[in-house]
This record gives C-alpha cells, structure tokens and sequence, in this order.
C-alpha cells in the first residue's frame, strides 16, 4: 500500500506516460490527482478518473460508454482538441484551455497523448 | 442521494446540450457556460479573456456589446438568431464559411442569457437557394409591379411600357434614347456593380439579377430588383436585352431598418461583417472576370485597448464612430468601408491599383492622426496602422493582414503594402 502511494505521487501530470497509463488500475487512476480521461477510435470513454467525475460533477459509470466529444466534452469537440487525434496518430503535448466544469469557465491544462497502434487517447486534465 | 442524481441528471444535460448557453452580466462576465458555447467561443477568443463573452467576441462580433448596451427595457429579447459571419472568405479545406446565430435575452437589470448554434449549414443552403428565389419571387408576384424595358445590344433603351412611368416617374419618351448607365449607374449604392458590366454578364450567361436602390424621377428612392435578360437571334447573335424592374420595397422605415440591420454594424454605421463578405465575394469575381485591378486595406487603431482603459467603453466607442465618420467621409463612393473586429476595419477599394491604394491609405492614416475625439473633459487622440494588398490570386485578404501585421510590428501609425513578389520571394 505505502509503494504504491510513493508510485503514483511520482507520476506528475506533466511526466506520466501513456505506457504507464495504460499498465496502471482504475485505483491507481482514480488516486491521480489530475483527470484522466482515455478515448477509444470509435470516440468512446473507455477510461474516466474519480478525479475527472468529481470536477465535472458527473457519475462516473454514466459517463463511461458514452461519445466522449459529444456527450461530456463537446468544448474539446474543434480543431484545438479532437481534431488533433484525428490528424495526429502520435501525440504529447500540453495546452492551455478552457473548460466549462459544472458550467463555469475554467482555466485548465491539457496534456494530449496518442500513439500510433494504441487502443487509447489519453487526455489528462489539471485545474 | 436523490439530490445528487438530480444535479448529475441536470448536469450531463447541460454538458451534452447540443447548443451554446451562456449566462452573463451586463459587461459581458460569464457567470456560467456549457461545453456547447465554450467549444465555438475559444477558438475565436485567440488569447482575449474566456471568461469574458464580449472578449470573445470582440474579433467577429464587436455589435453584440452595444446591442445589449443600447436595450433600454429592464427584460427582455435583445436579439433573436443574430448571426455572426466567423470566417470572411471560404476556409481553405473547401468548407463553407463559417455562420452563428446568437439569440440573447435580457433577464434583468444585471444578467442576461444567450444562446449560440452553428448555422453554417443554412446558410450556405440559403445562399445557394437565393438567386432561384429572387426569380420565381419575380414570376409569381402580380404583373401589374413589372415595368419593363427593352435595351439594345449596345444599352440604350429604345422602349419602356406604362408600368416603367407608375414605377418611376419618368415617362416612356423620357427613358427612350438614353443609356441604361445614364439612368442607373448615377443612383446605384456602393459596391454596386456597374451597368456595363450587368450588360457584359447577361450577354454570356443569358441573364443577370440584380438589386440596388434607384432613383425617381421626384428624386425619391425605391429598391429596385432587375432582371435583365439577353435576347438573341436564332443563330445564337445577341440582338438586344429586356429589362424587368420590381419595385420589392415601399420606401417602409421597416424595411430600411431592417436593411440597415442586416448590412450594417451597430455602433458605427459602417458595413458589417456579413456585408462586406457578401461585397468581397462579388468584387473578387469581378476581377477574375475583368481583370480591374482591386485593392484592400486592412486597419487597426494602435492601442486601442489602452483607450478603453483610460477612458473607458463609451469613449472607446466615440472613438470608433469617429475614425468611421472621418474615413466614410474621405472615400469614393464605390469604396466600401467595413467594420471586421472590435478595432479592426477594412476597405474595399474596387478599380484601384496598389499604389493608388497605398496613397489612398496614407491620406487616411494622416486624417485619424488629425483626429480628436472629444468625450467629456478628454480629446483623444489616436492613431492606426494600415495594411494594402491587391488581388493576385492568392489570398488577398490574408495579405492585407500581413501587411498589417508589418505596419504594427514596424512602429504603428503607418502604412505598409504587401506585393505579390514580395511575398512569395
């Protein structure tokens, strides 16, 4: 229990990998302290961290399943975001955006992370 | 727990909404906001305030601000499907231009909601299905409204019937003989296009319509719509035009405001967006056809914000009503003036070649120099730089942009012009 805090503490939202995305639990996802959200290439929320639930207010098990773009993430639905997965198969970069959590504008970072082959789109999210 | 579901439930609508809701104060502070609005509005605000609807805004939209200003009532509907032209001329990828419609309603004193949706679709629908409405609007409306005219091959009119005199004043033998550019080039509005060149259009494609205000003989003015229709001898020859004119509006004050409404920008009268996309659009196929060269100039006040924030909005809109009153009045007047951004203008100067356009620019940037807007104890002073570019067949509004965008890296206050050359070297 006590290594696995360690681990994760060390896996900051600007350093973590999708590798070690991938690897890790949905505990060891949820214990993250930024939002992580993994998209399938159908659009589908595959992964959604109690992080990411609490800040946007919404149910976790509701969420996933759904059209990430069109159901819970529509501000990240233009060329700034989604687009990009589309046009860029490997991925890592980090944006300044604005998100609409619980409908207020907020000022947040975007990491996105694709790699050419991997089932998942990672975005990570930090207010 | 029930309450928590309800809130979730409220929230997962709110976030899948497939149109934008935004709540604001009355400086344009956005108290709330769902994904909808937010994922139009970001890609426009380009670094200004997202937590700011008006900020946004400012670049395709600056209107919206004084529209919600200048409603007086304590509640109410301030504008309803008002549209917003994002993109001036077609996106690259060959997609339609980009079109909102933004609905606003003033809730009370302090708050008001709008709603935002793409209408790029419509619009684009719309366009294409306009040119066949105008005709069958023509068809189907009573035959007594038609006036028509014959014009020979070379424009004269050489025959008029009784409803051209109900319509216009003048009589038939008063019109017979005359050219069809003496009586209706002389009325026509800016960015009209000219009557030898409605000639040269019907004769290749068969036919031409048109609108544009024109002239009685009393000296009052009417809309006229025209469909001038090449005539042409079996062997293909053309032998003369016939010319029908409608009478589409009654001189209404509706109409004229709602014309006025569509075409111009609230605060300083000049074209708005969707105008000057519609005129551009016009002008650049006329000099894909007739090669007259056309130039563009690109304007930004220097410092604009700073003017804002000593003196504050109002004073900041005084300033924009003058540079607009000062540079109307310095241009022709088949010039057209328009209002793109917040502090951003261009003017479209058909017929003109670069240098032209540069001295015509520099005439102007001395006038702003020269101009003070007086807001109580103040005069202000400003300044603004200026970008010139002729049509070349790249992008030409691009190019005026960039030569703005060297005349404000260059010091401000002066004029720059980009060449095609120069350019792609």
């Amino acid at each position: 229990m006590e290594t696995s805090v360690v681990t994760i503490a060390q896996l900051s939202f600007d350093t973590i990998d999708l590798a070690e995305l991938e690897a890790m639990a949905e505990g060891e996802r949820d214990g993250l302290p930024f939002g992580v959200v993994g998209v399938d290439h159908q659009g589908t929320t595959q992964v959604y961290n109690r992080t990411e639930a609490a800040m946007a207010g919404l149910d976790r098990e509701s969420v996933l399943g759904s059209g990430f773009f069109e159901t819970v993430a529509q501000c990240m639905n233009n060329f700034m975001v989604a687009q990009r997965f589309e046009d860029e198969p490997t991925l890592d970069e980090i944006i300044p955006y604005v998100l609409t959590l619980r409908m207020r504008p907020t000022r947040v970072r975007l990491r996105l992370l694709a790699r050419a082959g991997a089932p998942l789109r990672f975005i990570l999210i930090e207010r | 727990m029930d309450d928590v579901t309800e809130a979730e439930g409220l929230l997962e609508f709110l976030y899948a909404a497939p149109v934008g809701l935004v709540q604001i104060d009355m400086s344009g502070d956005i108290a709330m906001i769902n994904p909808h609005a937010m994922k139009h509005l970001l890609p426009l605000a380009q670094g200004r305030d997202p937590g700011n609807l008006f900020a946004m805004l400012d670049r395709c939209a600056p209107e919206l601000r004084n529209m919600l200003e200048a409603f007086e009532p304590s509640r109410g509907s301030v504008c309803d499907g008002h549209r917003i032209m994002v993109d001036l001329a077609p996106p690259t990828d060959g997609a339609d231009p980009k079109v909102l419609a933004c609905t606003v309603v003033k809730l009370d004193a302090e708050r008001a909601i709008a709603c935002l949706s793409d209408v790029t679709l419509q619009v684009a629908q719309e366009r294409r299905l306009k040119q066949a409405e105008t005709w069958f609007a023509s068809l189907l409306n009573d035959v007594n409204d038609y006036a028509v005219l014959s014009v020979t091959a070379d424009g004269l009119i050489d025959a008029a019937n009784a409803s051209w005199t109900k319509q216009s004043g003048y009589s038939c033998d008063a019109a017979v003989g005359r050219s069809m550019a003496d009586l209706f080039d002389r009325t026509a509005g800016a960015g009209a296009i000219a009557v030898c060149e409605q000639l040269r259009l019907a004769a290749r494609d068969g036919w031409h319509l048109a609108e544009d205000w024109h002239e009685r003989l009393d000296g009052s003015r009417y809309w006229c719509q025209r469909l001038l229709a090449a005539r042409t001898a079996p062997e293909g020859d053309l032998t003369g035009y016939t010319l029908v004119l409608r009478d589409v509006r009654r001189d209404s004050q509706d109409a004229h405001d709602l014309r006025r409404l569509l075409t111009e920008d609230h605060l300083t009268g000049a074209a708005n967006r969707a105008r000057f996309q519609h005129v551009l659009d016009r002008e650049l196929k006329t000099w894909r056809e007739t090669g007259a060269p056309l130039s563009l100039l690109m304007i930004d006040l220097d410092h604009f914000k700073q003017v804002n924030d000593d003196y504050g909005h109002l004073a900041g809109d005084a300033v924009l009503r003058g540079f607009a009153e000062t540079v109307a009045a310095a241009i022709r007047p088949t010039d057209l003036l328009a209002r793109l951004g917040g502090e951003e203008f261009a003017v479209l100067l058909p017929a003109t070649p670069l240098e032209e356009a540069r001295s015509i620019a520099n005439e102007l940037r001395t006038l702003i120099e020269d101009m003070r807007t007086v807001s109580g104890p103040h005069r202000i002073a400003v300044t603004a730089s200026f970008g010139c570019a002729v049509a070349s067949g790249q992008d030409v509004l691009a190019r005026a942009d960039e030569a703005l965008y060297v005349a404000k890296r260059s010091g401000r206050n002066c004029v720059q012009a980009a060449r095609p050359a120069a350019i792609a070297a």
